[in-house]
């Protein structure tokens, strides 16, 4: 029952994230927003394996999760500030190009 | 990005992290969730966020394409390899029974050798990917 619920209210906060990756009128709330809902998904990966009653499988797919999803969100930072994932430059480097 | 402490320092922390996982997910995969595509991804994700933080330059020098492309075809060779020392032995391709005496062993160590195999050429693979996309402006 608790658990339950639990599920409900995070499922209503990834709803409301997402409302703001959709609206967000800057790049940074759309990845701000997105990188909440990700967080938010790991807990309900977690909750569900408490629910499903199989804790240890899914700890171990929330683990992966919350790891590519650090990547992703660096992926998608350094495209929208460099607009390119290969060098390494800085940012006086992107001005001066 | 290389300017960037915070990123950095997490980089650092985090790849050894992600390493050690896609190997869990590799050899914990048949009582788990996992298996040797998914190890491969993972591990090839260690390698992306290294490439992404300290640049394709780097990543160049730490895997040279000469070696992935190498590793793409061992892990290859590895699955086929398998399916031929089984042949071999006098049963069906890829038949592990006939790789041990007893079946269950035959079966478990067959299908460990397979995976290692798939998630070696998976994991090249991503990374090869990931260079040619991110490192396409590379001089």
């Amino acid at each position: 029952m608790t658990l339950t619920v639990t599920l409900i209210a995070l499922l209503v906060t990834m709803a409301f994230a997402l409302i703001r990756a959709i609206k967000g009128p800057t790049v940074y709330d759309r990845i701000l927003a997105s990188n909440a809902l990700g967080t938010k998904t790991v807990l309900m990966i977690a909750v569900l394996g408490f629910v499903v009653g199989d804790p240890e499988l899914y700890i171990d797919i929330a683990l992966m999760y919350v790891l590519i999803g650090f990547i992703g969100t660096v992926a998608v930072l350094k495209v929208s500030e460099f607009g390119n994932l290969g060098q390494p430059q800085s940012h006086t480097d992107a001005e001066d190009t | 990005m290389i300017d960037n402490p915070v990123l950095r320092i997490i980089a650092k922390i985090i790849i050894p992290m992600i390493l050690l996982f896609a190997l869990y997910v590799q050899f914990h995969g048949d009582f788990g969730p996992g298996g040797g595509f998914q190890a491969g991804v993972i591990f090839a994700a260690g390698f992306i966020l290294y490439g992404l933080v300290f640049g394709t330059e780097s990543l160049r020098s730490a895997v040279p394409p000469a070696v992935l492309r190498l590793l793409i075809a061992v892990g290859l060779a590895l699955f086929a390899g398998v399916g031929v020392i089984t042949m071999l032995a006098g049963s069906d391709y890829l038949a592990y029974n006939a790789l041990s005496e007893d079946p269950i062993a035959g079966q478990h160590l067959g299908i460990l050798v397979v995976e290692f195999g798939v998630g070696v050429t998976v994991s090249a693979v991503m990374i090869t990917i990931f260079l040619a996309f991110a490192g396409r402006n590379d001089p």
